[in-house]
């Protein structure tokens, strides 16, 4: 076993900048023959022009369909006879890459990566195929109560052209009906390149040999100015809001109940935010909603509430509950007195208490794989907080105030003028 | 024998014994002396983290009409507490779980019911005690009963929005007739409201016993110190005082296809198919293995390339489940828009044929090989993982299933392949379900 002053994150990360932007962050962790690799770039949904809603998530699920040098196949072939994996997902700000090997086919990994990034060849057929999956998966969501009734409060609470404003599955079905391989050309040339790259290499990994790798890879990789996003708060809903989604052959009905919340990652305030939600609605186990709701009134399987989207940009609070149709009223009534009573009362001792033992226990449990410390590196490093933030969290966790909290409560969490939307089948 | 180390003189009488029963691939098995509590034991020291979980050798196999589901909402009646955590103590189990991060829950399934805890290293005690606490002591209360009803009827209800879960739910009860694989783990909806206290209190007074458990400890953690702790807390519960009831049905062969059709609103058509499989433990378990991933696993698969390139369905699954007792071989497609369900149906009748008639190449076959033992090492990146497999294959038959499936399949050959598809992919086995989205009425 190694000291422990060496298992500081920011003893054991070594971060190194190339020339043409790329942030490359190495953590060795030689317990398993393993490597878990996780990228994120600025080219996400944010960046669709008008009319091409849609537009980003294809580029990005066009990276691995082929490239000037080889079809899908030829490169899930060797992907797949390794066991390794590369995939890209697009977010609402940033594209996601995400990758494992065993530690002997990190070149591998590396190169493939480097090739799918740099020249796809984003073959029409391809993007045929991809639409008709994509459009056909938007027609199940259709069929979704949590789905619907999500997608609606955005609608409400996000003025139309915000980021967090999700189109109707309709909407979206037609603009991307509408989108061809030029569009994807497009996108890929104005919006991808090293500039915003962060890249996170953790497992059985040598530092030298993996900055040897990327610069072979990446070093000559030039691509556009890296975009910037400068996005203005949402303002708060000034009025309660409800409506109706009805369904058909629903046995179960899904309630979304959210106003905008104004907060992001870095409001100085974010973590006492993140408490009073962990105290009033993350687990429905146990935390207020749920204990009154599924534990004491046995009204449902599911309430949560969260800051889901809070990041780049302030998203929204939401809570969500699963109901059968005859109790929706009662499970709407009731969470709105728990959430005025937590304004009023604030964040229990006992509870804070809690909170901050289970924020700095489910951190240690979340750093045990290398899947899990690539993926926190990554959100400290696109939000700037520097890798001894992982040191010092711990720290930063005990120090919240009682004070701070409720504070963050009250700022944070409006039930006077939240969007309700139902979705299901009911009378 | 090894002695446990226990406090002795804090306690009550002597310390419990356990008995060391095997050592094998970095796993060791042990014995409690006084209740039959198998116990394995998996140190691996890359992170302060440790998951630890109990199997009970009991799921909706044991249950019978009139108490199907009774596996699943006596697991959920397990969160309700015991004398020692409980809410009006404060020591609600979920609160106190929550309280040092972990990450915790239970499931069960057709064969068995499993409680886990990941937690930092220096709780494992808390998860130990918990556990061997609510093996007899939880309170089965008629009033919580009532109210978790409620909330398994909503478990339900969420389910039975998604059409390709009620298929499935058709395909298992239409394939099984008389083997209790035919019904589903949550069970039948009024089964569910209308057991008894008493029927589920009888439930866990048969199968909760350490001599049809195994308790689970993998990650960061010394062997020594983590059997004294489960001989301390798991050692002073005694063995059932009767015999785990075995459960003897067997399905009788199904002598011809069965068809049936789901209509009811929806967006897509789904085909589900499926054919009768031995048990986890027949020889042929890991040629279905790598059966299942050369007919779907990744965009080179046999299924991807003959139905989803091909445009005829939009995803497409396979899954070989091998249980217990004698399981299923299913293949589920979802249809891309306008393609008619018999047209895929014969896309799939195709890949089979194909199978049957031309042996696998040697290339192809190494890839599956290749992707079921890589995986079986990435599982390893986390005591989650390793605890979650060994605790499948307990539930199943036993550990060792886990550890020597890179063997079995490594062994599997071309001409095993070609065998297996012939003999159990036979139209008399087979259970074909269509779901037909219902029109918009006007």
């Amino acid at each position: 076993m190694k000291t422990s002053s060496d298992l500081r994150f920011a003893a054991r990360t070594r971060r190194h900048q190339l020339s043409n932007g790329l942030t490359l962050l190495v953590l060795e962790n030689h317990a398993n023959p393993t490597i878990s690799l996780s990228g994120t770039f600025r080219a996400g949904e944010f960046f669709n022009p008008s009319g091409k809603d849609g537009l980003a998530s294809l580029t990005a699920s066009m990276l691995n369909k082929g490239t000037s040098r080889r079809t899908k196949i030829e490169i899930a072939e060797e992907l797949e006879s390794t066991g390794a994996r590369i995939s890209f997902s697009s977010n609402t700000f940033t594209v996601s890459v995400s990758g494992q090997s065993l530690s002997q086919d990190l070149p591998m990994l590396i190169s493939t990566l480097a090739e799918e990034l740099r020249g796809p060849s984003f073959p029409a057929d391809e993007l045929d195929k991809l639409k008709q999956r994509v459009i056909a998966s938007i027609r199940e969501d259709l069929d979704e109560t949590r789905v619907r009734a999500y997608e609606r409060m955005t609608q409400v609470i996000f003025p139309h052209g915000h980021p967090y404003h999700r189109p109707s599955g309709e909407h979206l079905i037609r603009e991307i009906e509408s989108i061809g391989v030029d569009d994807v050309r497009g996108f890929y040339e104005t919006y991808y390149g090293p500039g915003s790259l962060i890249m996170v290499i953790a497992g059985d990994v040598d530092d030298h040999r993996v900055v040897d790798l990327i610069e072979k890879s990446f070093g000559d990789w030039k691509g556009p100015e890296p975009p910037l996003i400068d996005l203005p708060y949402t303002d708060l809903q000034t009025k309660p809001y409800r409506e109706s989604i009805q369904m058909r052959d629903k046995a179960n009905c899904d309630v979304v109940i959210g106003h905008a919340s104004r907060l992001r990652r870095l409001n100085h305030d974010y973590l006492p935010a993140v408490i009073a939600n962990r105290a009033l609605g993350q687990s429905t186990i146990s935390s207020r909603l749920g204990l009154i709701l599924r534990d004491e009134m046995g009204l449902t399987y599911g309430i949560n509430s969260s800051f889901s989207e809070s990041g780049i940009a302030d998203g929204p609070f939401t809570i969500g509950v699963t109901i059968a149709p005859e109790n929706i009223d009662l499970a709407i009534d009731t969470t709105l007195q728990i959430v005025g009573d937590f304004i009023r009362e604030g964040i229990r001792e006992e509870e804070l208490a809690d909170e901050k033992s289970s924020i700095a226990g489910a951190f240690q449990v979340g750093l045990a794989t290398n899947g899990g410390m690539a993926n926190q590196i990554s959100s400290i490093e696109l939000y700037g907080l520097g890798i001894d933030y992982l040191d010092r969290f711990p720290d930063i966790v005990k120090a919240v105030t009682k004070e701070e909290v409720d504070e963050a409560i009250r700022k944070y969490i409006h039930p006077e003028v939240v969007t309700t939307i139902v979705a299901g089948t009911f009378e | 024998m090894l002695l446990s180390p226990s406090d002795s003189d804090e306690r009550k009488g002597a310390p419990f014994l356990y008995s060391k029963i095997l050592e094998y691939e970095g796993i060791t098995e042990y014995k409690l002396d006084s209740n039959d509590l198998k116990i394995l034991l998996c140190e691996q020291r890359a992170a302060p983290v440790v998951a630890f979980m109990v199997v009970y050798r009991v799921g909706s196999r044991n249950e019978a009409v009139g108490h199907t589901g009774a596996t699943h909402l006596l697991e959920h009646m397990l969160f309700k507490g015991t004398p020692t955590y409980n809410k009006r103590r404060g020591t609600q189990i979920a609160a106190v779980l929550q309280k040092h991060g972990a990450v915790f829950n239970a499931d069960t399934w057709l064969d068995r019911t499993r409680y886990f805890e990941m937690l930092p290293s220096d709780q494992l005690e808390l998860a130990v005690h918990l556990e061997a606490d609510r093996m007899r002591n939880s309170f089965i209360a008629d009033e919580d009963r009532q109210l978790e009803m409620t909330v398994v009827r909503n478990e339900m209800e969420r389910g039975e929005n998604d059409p390709g879960r009620i298929l499935d739910e058709r395909i298992w009860a239409a394939a099984f007739r008389e083997h209790p694989y035919h019904h589903p783990t949550i069970g039948w909806r009024t089964d569910v409201e209308g057991m008894p206290t008493s029927r589920l209190k009888e439930f866990y007074d048969t199968y909760y016993h350490p001599n049809n458990a195994t308790a689970i400890v993998v990650g960061d953690f010394d062997s020594a110190a983590a059997l004294e702790l489960i001989a301390r807390h798991f050692g002073p519960i005694p063995p059932s005082p009767q015999p785990i009831p075995p459960m003897y049905t067997v399905e009788p062969p199904q002598q011809g296809e069965i068809r049936f059709v789901l209509r009811r609103a929806g967006q897509l058509g789904l085909v589900e198919m499926a054919w009768h499989i031995p048990e986890a433990t027949h020889p042929d378990s890991g040629a279905l293995a790598v059966l299942d991933h050369i007919l779907s696993a990744g965009v080179t698969s046999r299924l991807y390339q003959g139905l989803v390139e091909t445009q005829l369905a939009v995803d497409v699954g396979a899954q070989a489940y091998q249980f217990t007792d004698p399981g299923l071989f299913t293949i589920d497609l979802t249809l891309s828009p306008g393609i008619g369900h018999a047209d895929a149906e014969k896309a799939v009748g195709e890949v089979i044929e194909q199978l049957k008639r031309e042996p696998v190449g040697e290339k192809e076959l190494q890839k599956a090989r290749n992707l079921i033992t890589t995986q079986m090492i990435f599982l390893r990146d986390s005591p989650f993982g390793v605890v979650n497999v060994l605790g499948e294959s307990e539930g199943v038959s036993d550990w060792k299933l886990y550890v020597d499936l890179p063997r079995m399949v490594t062994a599997v050959t071309a001409a095993d392949i070609q065998r297996v598809v012939n003999t159990y992919f036979d139209d008399d086995n087979r259970t074909v379900g269509y779901f037909i989205p219902k029109e918009e009425q006007s």
